[in-house]
């Protein structure tokens, strides 16, 4: 059986402060008043085996969820779907030294962050010498710690996670500390580890390291995983993400997608959201029902939005604006608003907006369109920015709006014609 | 190190069960020393305090107002003893997880050991002051009977009350900031209503239910029973605070574990 094995891993995030009460005066204040949380899938849909003794480097963007899948293989978090099966003893090297007690001398924290990580004082006692050597620290071992350089600590606590024995080994971003004698150092230790045939799980930064000490590389890229395979090819696609060489791929299992006559539908940039509920085509229609992108000012549009429910969507929303290039709302209107309930979505379909009479100032707009979960929690497809819709509009003058209107001088008139008149459209 | 020692690694279970011990024992020394290092009275502050309360409570209500308890100043050490253990326990139990991060974001690490960690950590003080307080009791003519055998019992009963408490206390406390100072403030006024420098006995009937209700109460009298009375303990009510503690404890390590998972997360 392999030693770690990773099935439609995922976990999800709440943004901190959203609706989580962290006093209980909050909690009574928003018992009644629960305002929907914003939440976000830090990981998903993450799959893997690894066989025993293979080096594994975990690689991505800050941000990319590398270290949430190294503590969900911990076990120090648990994950919101889906599992991660760990057979074996976890030995980690995380934020090395944060465990050290200043207080306390080298001894005793070679003993205690010795039994933290998992070994008993007995085995510490018998491999203490080793330690101690491996550390270099045998000068200052009886002087509290709170006088050692942030490089000794570094060593003390790298030789104590060095000499676990563990069959599964995680290691962020020790690598990146400490001086070249003492890297190189730890760069022999990982080299042992792997021929102890312990599974080792990498996350770095570094190319040249990943490369030097992996068999097979993940990359992850905003909570997906883009590739799982030998490190070779891998490490070329995350060289190339990194200097931003690919166009941004986006989500693996949503294509992206060009509009005719608009722009293009990429995961991340234009379109947003779980994708349980997608929208399959959006149709902007003019009065006599004939598809267009461009219109005269103050007539009226239709707009057609084709979904498709993957699964049941309970009472969803589905909100359509008009937009400017720039993002501001001209016109936002959704289906809780418009009274219109949706209870119940699956399979394919379509809904309709009518709108009356659109009077916009003559530019370009873009029709946005939103599919929502019944509290507004998540979204489930957005699409954004991407269909178009040229407003003409002649008179029409700054801002906004363009209403129809009318000038005419009041009062004491020489004539009773109107000296100006403007009527539009 | 020894070859016996050693060899426990080789049976799995008297490993993990010399492990959890090893890992107690160093995170009470690691404890203490951080409290006491470069303190030169060093865990004799720990002693002064009830020592200074006796001091206090002996004079008011041995010489002022005076209570009338035989063996007073004993009387009072065994409950400010007790006492001292059980609210300095809850005092530190917020911090348990709030106050080790480190430890609770490192894989592997048995996050159900903080709360025993502070439970025990601060009964280092109650264990050192016993023979003080056997020494008063003989230095006031009183004896030691057989019933000091029933002291390792009414212990940990204590010891299992104060774990119960301490482990939803603990849990509570990374979501709910506000559980340090409700929790100061329960221990305040328990410290009142319980009879630590008077005698439940002496008190009117109508608030006798009170007492009787009062595990710490029971608790009490029951290390006076059996230090001070030399008899046995009323078995039924100590048992009655066992059950609790039980239940407690249970329920405690079920809330526990039900939030574990998003401490790494919350902290």
């Amino acid at each position: 059986m392999d030693p770690v094995v990773v099935q439609n891993l995922g976990k999800r995030f709440r943004r901190r402060g959203v609706d989580r009460p962290s006093s209980f005066k909050e909690a009574v204040l928003t018992l009644k008043l629960r305002i929907p949380a914003e939440e976000f899938w830090g990981l998903r849909d993450i799959s893997f085996s690894v066989p025993a003794g293979r080096t594994i480097g975990i690689v991505g963007k800050n941000g990319a969820g590398k270290s949430t899948l190294l503590r969900l293989i911990g076990g120090v978090i648990t994950p919101d779907e889906g599992d991660v099966a760990v057979h074996g003893r976890i030995g980690a090297l995380l934020d090395l030294g944060a465990g050290l007690s200043d207080d306390l001398t080298g001894r005793e924290n070679i003993f205690l962050s010795g039994v933290i990580a998992g070994m008993t004082r007995a085995e510490v006692g018998a491999r203490f010498d080793s330690i101690v050597a491996f550390a270099e620290l045998e000068d200052v071992l009886d002087d509290p710690i709170r006088i050692y350089s942030s490089g000794m600590r570094l060593r003390l606590a790298f030789a104590v996670a060095a000499h676990i024995d563990p069959d599964i080994l995680l290691i962020d971003e020790v690598l990146a500390v400490g001086d070249a004698a003492f890297h190189r150092k730890c760069l022999e230790q990982i080299r042992r580890f792997k021929a102890s045939g312990c599974t080792i799980f990498l996350v770095s930064h570094e190319a040249t390291q990943v490369r030097a000490l992996c068999d097979q590389v993940i990359l992850l890229r905003q909570g997906r995983m883009l590739s799982f395979g030998p490190t070779h090819g891998v490490m070329d696609q995350y060289e190339a993400l990194v200097e931003g060489r690919t166009q941004s791929p986006g989500r693996q299992d949503v294509p992206d997608r060009k509009i005719a006559g608009g722009g293009k539908l990429t995961m991340g940039v234009t379109r947003f959201g779980t994708q349980q509920v997608q929208i399959e085509a959006v149709r902007v229609l003019n009065h006599e029902n004939a598809p267009t992108n461009c219109i005269v000012s103050g007539d009226g549009i239709i707009v057609e939005v084709d979904y498709h429910a993957k699964q049941p969507a309970l009472s969803p929303n589905v909100s359509i604006g008009v937009h400017l290039p720039d993002g501001i709302a001209c016109l936002d209107t959704n289906t809780q608003i418009g009274g219109l309930e949706l209870a119940n979505l699956s399979g394919r379909g379509t809904l309709r907006l009518t709108i009356g009479r659109l009077d916009l100032c003559g530019g370009d707009y873009f029709v946005n369109v939103g599919l929502y979960e019944r509290d507004w929690d998540h979204t489930y497809d957005c699409h954004e920015l991407v269909y178009p819709l040229r407003v003409i509009g002649a008179n029409s003058g700054r801002g906004i709006m363009n209403p129809p209107n009318r000038w005419e001088r009041v009062g004491p008139a020489e004539s009773a014609e109107p000296l100006l008149t403007a009527f539009s459209p | 190190m020894s070859e016996a020692l050693l060899g426990l690694k080789v049976i799995q279970p008297g490993r993990r069960a010399q492990h959890a011990w090893d890992l107690l024992v160093e995170l009470v020394r690691r404890d203490l020393k951080i409290k006491y290092k470069r303190s030169i009275l060093g865990i004799g502050w720990s002693l002064l305090n009830p020592f200074l309360q006796l001091l206090i409570f002996t004079f008011v209500f041995g010489h002022i107002l005076r209570l009338n308890i035989p063996h007073y100043p004993a009387f009072v050490f065994a409950g400010l003893i007790a006492w001292t253990w059980f609210s300095s326990a809850l005092f530190s139990a917020p911090l348990a997880i709030a106050g080790n991060p480190e430890l609770v974001r490192r894989p592997g690490f048995p996050v159900a050991a903080l709360p025993v960690l502070t439970v025990a950590s601060n009964a280092i003080p109650f264990v050192l002051a016993l023979p003080v307080l056997f020494l008063f009791i003989l230095a006031d003519g009183g004896r030691l009977g057989l019933s000091v055998l029933a002291l390792p019992l009414v212990v940990v009963v204590q010891f299992i009350l104060t774990l119960g408490l301490a482990c939803i206390v603990a849990s509570s406390h990374v979501r709910f900031r506000d559980t340090q100072h409700l929790v100061g403030l329960a221990v305040m006024l328990g410290f009142y209503v319980t009879p630590v420098f008077y005698s439940a006995r002496s008190m009117p009937e109508k608030y006798r239910l009170a007492f009787d209700l009062n595990p710490m109460a029971i608790l009490l009298n029951a290390y006076r029973d059996v230090l001070i009375d030399n008899r046995w303990p009323s078995w039924a009510p100590l048992a009655a605070v066992l059950v609790a503690g039980l239940t407690l404890l249970a329920v405690g390590y079920a809330v526990f574990e039900r939030t574990r998972a998003s401490f790494a997360e919350e902290l």
